[in-house]
C-alpha cells in the first residue's frame, strides 16, 4: 500500500506512463515528455484499433474534441483555461494533462480570496532576508515560477475565486513569459524554459465574483466542459472512481453492477423531479452532480467494509442516499419520503432484484432521520 | 461464371475466418456486400448510386453524363413532381419542390395540411442529371419513385411535432421531407463505432473523410463500387423489422416497376437508360429489382381522392441541415466543396438555362459519347489503403483565419491578428493530432472557438456560427416570379406601384402618402389584408391603422416578404387571390365549431375593413346572430358590446339605414341579456364587468331595441328577478334600478351612508364601490354619484379598509375599467377645486345640497299658486289629491335673505322689466 493518501496522477500512472513514452515515436513539441498523441491515449485510454501490447484504461470521460483542444492549446503559445459546473472534471483533467507532458502536475496555486502576488511570482524566506540578504537561495519561488524555470506545466486552480489585481500578475508571466525580480541586483530574471504553460480552472457559477480582465482572457484558450448527462458516460465515471476508492483503501469489497444501476437510476429520477418542481421547497438542496453520486457510493462502501459486510447491499446503499441527500429537515425528508413511497415502492413490486433491499433500507433510514 | 470481384471475395472471407472470434454473419455480410457490387455492375441499364448533397456525387455524375449521355434518365424523385422541374429555371437554387394538400379525401382530416418538400441544391447530382435531362434535346427525364399521396399513404402516422427552430431553419415549416440518395448507417451504435474509429464528431465529417475527398477525384468504375459497396453495408447492416425498412423496400419495387413500364412504351434501348438512386436502393437484391423481362411486377395502389397542389418555395442551407438532421454547416461546407472543385478539376457542370444566380456563359456541345468498358475491380485498391487526402493548402487555411477574426471582431468578439496567427496554428496542430495532413473545416472551426471563444458570446452569434457562415454561408434560395402561384404573382403586381424590389431578403420601407398619391389607396388596402394573413413580420405598420371610420392620409410599412416568400407561396394554395383566402379564413373563423358571438362580429368588423362586400358582411353577421342566440354564458359580454356599439356606430355614420343583421342583432341581444340577466346576476362565474356590460348593453341599445319592437317590461321584470349577494352586483342592481327610475337618487345616497355607517359592512364596502365603478359603463350619468361614493370611501373608511383595497381599486381600474377611468377623472375635475387657496373654502356639493331645500320649496310655492296645470295632470293619470298648505319657514328665508341685501334682486328687478308678472313674482317671492 503506498504511503501516500492521494498520490498524484504522475505516481499513480508512472508505469504506464514510462511504458508509452518508450513507445512514443511521434514529435514532441518543447520539452514535453509525451507526444500529443500519446497525451490523448493516456487521458482517453487505448483501443484494440490502436495496436498497442497493454491496454491504456480511460482516465477521463468526456468528448474527445475538448481533450484535443486542450492539448493543443498547451503546444501553442497560450494558456489553457477549463472552465464549467462543478463536478465536472476540469481539476481532475488539468491533473492528468500536466502529468503527461511533464510528469509534475503538483506545482499548483489554489486560487482563494486571500491569494497574494507572492503566491503567483515569489516571496522571501525572511530569516534568510535578514541573515544573509536578499539573494536567489534566500527566495521562496512559487509553484508558476518553479514550472517557468523547469519548462513545465504549471496549474491555477479556481482562477476566478483570486482577486482581479491578483489574476493581473499573470498577464506578463503568460505573454513575456518572464519573471523579474526588482529586490535583487544580478541574476533578477527567471526566464520560462520551453514547454512551460499554465492550466487554470474557472467554476463558471462564480462568474461575476471576480471577472476576468480582457487582458487575461486574451492570453487563455477557454474549453467549456459541459455537465455529463449521457447515463452511460456517467455510469463508467462512477465505475472508474468506484474501482479507484476500493483500491486506495484495499478493500475487498464486492460491488454488484446492478446497484450501479439502481443508484444511476435513482438519481435520474430525482434530477427529473428536481427538474420539474415549481419551487425550491420542492427539490433536494443537493445538485445531484455525478460527484455526489459518487460520494453516496463511496460512503456505501466504507460502510459495507468496515461494519462487517462481504459486498455491498442494496439496504446499505439507501441508508447512504438517504443519509447524504437529507440536508434540511423536514423538506428533503418529505422529498425523499415521496420518492420512496412514489417511486420506488411500484419499482421493487415490479421489477424486485436490487430495488426490494433498496426500499426497505431507505424506509428505515427515513423512518431514523424523521 | 466468374467475376473481376473473385479475388476480393476470396480475400475478405479469408479475413473472416482469421477474425474467429467475430460474429457469425461476418463471412455472410463480406462476401455479400462484394455480390451486391457485383449485382449491381451487372444490371444492363446502368445504375447509378448517389448521396445527398455530396460534392462528389455531382462530379461523378457530370463526368458520367458527359461520358455517356443516356436518352433517358430515371430518378428517384416522387414522380407526380414532375412538372415542377422545368420551372426550377426560375428561381435561384437551394428551393424545394412542395406538395401541399389541406383538402383531404382518404386521410385522417386532423393531419391536414399535408406538405412534402424535395429540396434541391445545386452541387447536387439529382440537379445535374435533371439539368442535363432538360437542357439537352431529346433525353427524356422519368421520376420514377411513389408519388406524394404514397408518401402519406405509406406512412405509420402523422407524425407533425412543433419546431422550435430558428426562423432560418424553419423555412420549410412542419413539411415532410423527401431527400435523394439518404445514405447513412441505420442504427446508432454503427455510427457511434465509425465516428468513435474516424476520430470524427460528426457523420458529416466521416463521410467527408472517408468517402467524399477519396472519391472526388475517383473515375466512374471506383465511384460506382465503391457506393454501391457502402450503400450495401448500411444496408445489410440495417434493422430489418421496422417499418422504414418496409417502406424502402416498396419504394424499390415500386421504383422498378415504374422503370419497366416505360422501357415497354417506350421502346428504348436499356443502354441508352440510366437510373440514379440512393446508393442504399442501388444495394438492392429484391425479386422485382431489375429491368430483365419476366421481373415481377409491384402492384401499385391508387392515389386517394386527396387534392395536391404543387409548387416551389424557397430553402436554404439550414433549412435542409435542420430537416434532415444534419451538422449544422455541413451543407454550406458541401457547397462550397463543389465549387472548389470544379475550379479544380475544371468541369462544367450542367445549369439550367435562364437560371437566377448562375452566371452567363455559352455553352459548348457535349463531346461524343465514349463506348462503355467491362468493369474491373477498383474496390481492392480503396479497401486496401488509408484515405489519400489533399495536401495542406496553406493559403486557403491562412484566408479562413483572416476572415474568421473579422468576422468575430464584427460581431463584437475582441478578436485581434495574434488570434488569427493563434488559430492556424492551432488547426494544424489539431489536425495533425487527428491524424491529418490537412486541416478540414471541421479542425478549423474547433480551433476558432478554442482560440475565439471566452465565457461569454457578445452578440447574437457564437464561433462556430460564425465559422459556418465563412465556411459558406447559409444560401436561402428564392423561387422567381414566374415559378410562383397565381395568388403571390397577383400579390408582386398590385405591389408594383410602390417601387420596391420585393424580392429582396431585407427589409423594405414603404411609404404611402395617400392624399398626394391616392392611387396608392388599393397598395394599402392590400398590405392591410396581408398583415391579417401572413405571419406578424412579413408587412408591418410603422405609421397608419385601421379601424372603422378611420381614414389616413400617410402610411409607413416595413415589408419582408423576401423572407417570407413561403408563406405568400402558401397562401397561394388556398385560392386565386389575397381576398377570397380573406373570405375563406373569416368564413372558417365564424362557422368554427368553438366561434362565438365576439368572433363572429370581429369577422364582420374584419370584412368591412378589408373586403367591400356587403354580402359576406350580412352573411357574417347573420351568423353573430345565430351564435349569440345559442350562447349560454355572458364570457363574451363586455367584447360584443364594445363590438356591436363600434359597429352600430360606423352604420350609424355611413350608411342611411341599419343593415337587417344589425337590428336582428340587437333584438336579439336585448331579449338573450334580459333573459340571462337574474342568472348572471347570481351565478359566481360570471364577473361583475360581464354583468356590467351586460346591462350596458340592454341600456344603451334600449331605445334602438324598443323602437324594432322590444319590451320594456321584459328589462323591469329581469331586473326585479334578480337577486344578487356579492356586494359588487349589489351595486350593480341599485344603478340599474335607479337607471330604470325605481331608486332615486336620495334613496341610493341614503343607502351609501348607512353602508357606510355600519362598521360590519365597512370591509365590505370597497366592493359596493368596485360594482358602481362597473355601473358606469350602463348608467353613465351615475358619474357624479361614483365620484361622491368614492370621496365618502377616502373620507370615511377606516385606514386597515382603505389601504390594502387602494392598490387593489388601481389595478381592477386599469384591467377592467380603463376606458371608464377618464370619466371619472373628468367628473372628479369638475367636481373637485382647482387650485389648493380653494380647496379650503370648498363645500363638496353633496353636502352644500342639504342645506338649499329652498329650490324645492320655491318650486312647490310656484306650482301651488298656479295649481291648475298639475291639477290637470292629476286629473289625468287618475291620482287625485289635495294641496298641503306652504311652509311658512322656507318661504320667508329667501325674502329676509333679499330684504337684508336688496341690490342683487334689484338689479334683476330692472333687467326683468319687460318680463311678464307671473316670473317676476315667483322670482321676487
Amino acid at each position: 500500500m503506498s504511503d501516500m493518501l492521494r498520490a498524484p496522477a504522475e505516481i499513480k500512472y508512472a508505469d504506464e506512463l514510462d511504458w508509452l513514452e518508450s513507445i512514443d515515436d511521434g514529435p514532441k513539441p518543447y520539452s514535453w515528455r509525451l507526444s500529443p498523441k500519446m497525451v490523448r491515449l493516456f487521458i482517453l485510454g487505448s483501443e484494440r484499433a490502436d495496436g498497442l501490447d497493454r491496454d491504456v484504461e480511460q482516465k477521463w470521460y468526456g468528448d474527445r474534441s475538448f481533450v484535443e483542444r486542450s492539448i493543443v492549446t498547451l503546444a501553442s503559445d497560450r494558456g489553457l483555461l477549463l472552465i464549467g459546473d462543478p463536478g465536472t472534471g476540469k481539476s481532475w483533467l488539468a491533473e492528468l494533462l500536466s502529468a503527461a507532458i511533464s510528469r509534475n502536475s503538483t506545482l499548483v496555486v489554489q486560487g482563494t480570496a486571500g491569494t497574494t502576488e507572492d503566491h503567483i511570482k515569489y516571496s522571501w524566506n525572511v530569516s534568510m532576508v535578514i541573515a544573509k540578504g536578499q539573494s536567489r537561495a534566500s527566495m521562496i519561488p512559487s509553484p508558476i515560477m518553479t514550472a517557468m524555470e523547469g519548462g513545465v506545466i504549471g496549474r491555477f486552480e479556481e482562477l476566478t475565486r483570486s482577486t482581479s489585481d491578483v489574476q493581473d500578475a499573470l498577464i506578463s508571466i503568460l505573454s513575456e513569459k518572464y519573471v523579474s525580480i526588482p529586490e535583487l541586483d544580478t541574476d533578477n530574471i527567471v526566464f520560462a524554459k520551453p514547454g512551460f504553460s499554465i492550466i487554470a480552472t474557472a467554476n463558471s457559477r462564480d462568474r461575476g465574483v471576480n471577472d476576468l480582465s480582457s487582458a487575461l482572457k486574451r492570453r487563455f484558450n477557454f474549453v467549456r466542459i459541459p455537465v455529463v448527462t449521457n447515463k452511460k458516460s456517467e455510469a463508467e465515471i462512477v465505475r472508474f472512481r468506484t474501482e479507484e476508492l476500493l483500491r486506495r483503501h484495499n478493500i475487498e469489497l464486492e460491488v454488484p453492477p446492478t446497484l450501479l444501476d439502481v443508484l444511476l437510476q435513482s438519481f435520474a429520477d430525482l434530477r427529473a423531479a428536481a427538474g420539474a418542481a415549481g419551487s425550491d421547497d420542492e427539490k433536494l438542496e443537493s445538485a445531484l452532480s455525478t460527484a455526489e453520486q459518487i460520494g453516496v457510493l463511496e460512503d456505501a462502501i466504507l460502510h459495507s467494509n468496515f461494519f462487517g459486510a462481504t459486498a455491498l447491499n442494496a439496504e446499505t446503499l439507501a441508508g447512504s442516499l438517504v443519509g447524504s441527500l437529507a440536508r434540511r429537515s423536514p423538506e428533503d425528508l418529505a422529498i425523499l419520503n415521496k420518492y420512496w413511497h412514489g417511486v420506488v415502492e411500484p419499482r421493487s413490486k415490479e421489477n424486485g432484484g436490487e430495488w426490494t433491499g433498496f426500499l426497505e433500507g431507505g424506509r428505515q433510514a427515513i423512518a431514523t432521520l424523521s | 461464371m466468374s467475376s473481376p470481384f473473385d479475388a476480393l471475395r476470396d480475400q475478405l472471407l479469408g479475413a473472416a475466418e482469421a477474425l474467429g472470434d467475430g460474429p457469425a454473419a461476418l463471412p455472410e455480410i463480406l462476401a455479400g456486400m462484394v455480390d451486391d457490387v457485383d449485382h449491381a455492375l451487372r444490371e444492363p441499364l446502368e445504375i447509378f448510386p448517389v448521396c445527398h448533397h455530396s460534392p462528389a456525387s455531382a462530379l461523378a455524375m457530370v463526368r458520367r453524363l458527359r461520358e455517356k449521355q443516356p436518352k433517358v434518365i430515371y430518378l428517384e424523385l416522387c414522380e407526380d413532381l414532375t412538372p415542377l422541374l422545368t420551372e426550377l429555371r426560375n428561381c435561384r437554387l437551394p428551393v424545394a419542390l412542395q406538395a401541399f394538400a389541406s383538402e383531404l379525401d382518404g386521410f385522417p382530416v386532423e393531419s391536414a395540411p399535408l406538405s412534402v418538400i424535395a429540396p434541391i441544391t445545386e452541387g447536387s447530382a439529382e440537379y445535374q442529371a435533371i439539368a442535363y435531362a432538360l437542357e439537352t434535346p431529346g433525353v427524356e427525364l422519368v421520376l420514377v419513385d411513389r408519388s406524394t399521396d404514397h408518401v402519406f399513404q405509406w406512412q405509420p402516422g402523422p407524425s407533425a411535432e412543433p419546431g422550435t427552430e430558428a426562423p432560418e431553419e424553419d423555412l420549410h415549416g412542419d413539411a415532410v421531407g423527401l431527400e435523394i440518395g439518404d445514405l447513412r448507417p441505420r442504427f446508432a451504435e454503427l455510427e457511434e463505432h465509425l465516428l468513435h474509429h474516424g476520430r470524427v464528431r460528426h457523420w458529416s465529417e466521416w463521410w467527408d473523410q472517408y468517402v467524399e475527398q477519396p472519391l472526388a477525384g475517383a473515375d466512374h468504375d471506383t465511384y460506382r463500387q465503391v457506393m454501391v459497396l457502402i450503400g450495401s453495408l448500411f444496408r445489410r447492416l440495417a434493422p430489418h423489422d421496422t417499418a422504414r425498412w418496409d417502406s424502402d423496400e416498396d419504394r424499390e419495387r415500386y421504383m422498378w416497376t415504374r422503370i419497366r413500364e416505360h422501357l415497354a412504351t417506350s421502346g428504348v434501348d436499356r443502354a441508352d437508360c440510366m437510373y440514379v438512386c440512393g446508393a442504399f436502393h442501388a444495394a438492392s437484391r429484391l425479386a422485382e429489382v431489375g429491368s430483365a423481362d419476366g421481373t415481377p411486377d409491384f402492384a401499385i395502389t391508387p392515389r386517394t381522392g386527396t387534392k395536391w397542389l404543387y409548387g416551389l418555395i424557397p430553402s436554404s442551407h439550414s433549412a435542409i441541415e435542420a430537416q434532415f438532421g444534419l451538422a449544422p454547416g455541413s451543407v454550406s461546407i458541401a457547397a462550397a466543396t463543389w465549387q472548389k472543385s470544379l475550379t479544380k478539376t475544371r468541369l462544367t457542370p450542367f445549369e439550367l438555362a435562364g437560371q437566377k444566380g448562375n452566371r452567363k456563359k455559352t455553352r459548348k456541345a457535349l463531346p461524343p459519347p465514349a463506348a462503355g468498358t467491362a468493369p474491373a475491380d477498383q474496390l481492392t485498391g480503396y479497401l486496401s489503403g488509408p484515405p489519400v487526402l489533399d495536401g495542406l493548402d496553406e493559403e486557403e487555411l491562412r484566408g479562413w483565419c483572416v476572415d474568421i477574426v473579422r468576422l468575430a471582431r464584427r460581431s463584437g468578439y475582441l478578436a485581434s491578428t495574434a488570434d488569427a496567427i493563434a488559430i492556424f496554428e492551432t488547426s494544424i496542430l489539431l489536425a495533425g493530432l487527428r491524424g491529418r495532413a490537412r486541416p478540414t473545416p471541421y479542425d478549423f472551426s474547433d480551433a476558432a472557438v478554442t482560440c475565439i471563444e471566452k465565457d461569454v458570446v457578445p452578440g447574437r452569434r457564437d464561433v462556430r456560427r460564425l465559422c459556418e457562415i465563412l465556411l459558406g454561408g447559409d444560401r436561402v434560395g428564392q423561387v422567381g416570379y414566374d415559378a410562383l402561384p397565381p395568388l403571390a404573382r397577383d400579390v408582386h403586381d398590385r405591389l408594383a406601384p410602390l417601387g420596391l424590389n420585393l424580392e429582396q431578403r431585407t427589409i423594405q420601407r414603404a411609404l404611402l402618402d395617400l392624399a398626394a398619391k391616392p392611387e396608392l389607396a388599393p397598395c394599402s388596402q392590400l398590405l392591410w389584408m396581408l398583415r391579417y394573413l401572413l405571419p406578424d413580420q412579413a408587412v408591418r405598420p410603422v405609421i397608419g391603422s385601421r379601424r372603422l371610420g378611420e381614414k389616413h392620409l400617410q402610411e409607413s410599412w416595413d415589408l419582408d416578404l423576401g423572407r417570407h416568400q413561403r408563406a405568400v407561396i402558401e397562401l397561394g394554395y388556398e385560392g386565386v387571390t389575397v381576398e377570397q383566402v380573406l373570405e375563406q379564413r373569416l368564413r372558417r373563423a365564424a362557422w368554427d365549431p368553438k366561434a362565438t358571438a365576439a368572433v363572429a362580429l370581429k369577422a364582420v368588423e374584419d370584412s368591412l375593413l378589408f373586403l367591400a362586400s356587403p354580402r359576406l358582411t350580412d352573411e357574417l353577421g347573420s351568423r353573430a346572430v345565430e351564435l349569440l342566440s345559442t350562447e349560454r354564458t355572458v364570457d363574451d359580454a363586455p367584447v360584443v358590446l364594445r363590438r356591436i356599439r363600434r359597429l352600430l356606430a360606423h352604420y350609424r355614420s355611413t350608411a342611411p339605414a341599419l343593415p337587417g343583421w344589425c337590428e336582428r342583432f340587437v333584438t336579439e341581444g336585448y331579449a338573450h341579456y334580459c333573459t340571462l340577466l337574474p342568472t348572471a346576476f347570481v351565478d359566481d362565474e360570471a364577473g361583475v364587468r360581464q354583468v356590467g356590460a351586460m346591462l350596458g348593453f340592454l341600456f344603451s341599445m334600449e331605445s334602438l331595441a324598443l323602437s324594432l319592437g322590444c319590451d320594456r317590461t321584459q328589462l323591469e321584470l329581469a331586473v326585479i328577478q334578480s337577486h344578487p349577494e356579492s356586494p359588487a352586483k349589489v351595486a350593480l342592481l341599485w344603478a340599474a334600478r335607479h337607471q330604470l327610475g325605481a331608486l332615486p337618487m336620495p334613496e341610493l345616497r341614503t343607502r351609501i351612508d348607512e353602508l357606510l355607517a355600519n362598521p360590519l359592512v365597512v370591509p365590505a364596502f370597497p366592493q359596493y364601490v368596485s360594482g358602481f365603478v362597473q355601473a358606469l359603463e350602463p348608467v353613465p350619468r351615475l358619474a357624479p354619484f361614483v365620484v361622491e361614493t368614492l370621496s365618502k370611501a377616502f373620507a370615511r373608511l377606516p385606514d386597515p379598509v382603505l389601504l390594502p383595497w387602494l392598490p387593489t381599486l388601481i389595478t381592477t381600474l386599469r384591467d377592467q375599467a380603463a376606458e371608464l377611468v377618464p370619466v371619472l377623472t373628468r367628473e372628479a375635475g369638475r367636481t373637485f377645486p382647482g387650485t389648493l387657496a380653494a380647496l379650503d373654502d370648498w363645500t363638496p356639493p353633496w353636502n352644500a345640497r342639504r342645506v338649499m331645500p329652498s329650490a324645492a320649496g320655491g318650486a312647490f310655492a310656484f306650482l301651488a299658486d298656479q295649481p291648475a296645470t298639475t291639477d290637470a295632470v292629476a286629473e289625468l293619470l287618475g291620482c287625485p289629491g289635495d294641496w298641503p298648505p306652504p311652509e311658512p319657514a322656507g318661504a320667508a328665508a329667501p325674502a329676509t335673505l333679499l330684504t337684508d341685501f336688496p341690490e342683487t334682486a334689484a338689479a334683476v328687478e330692472v333687467m326683468l322689466a319687460g318680463a311678464g308678472p307671473t316670473i317676476r313674482s315667483t322670482l321676487l317671492g
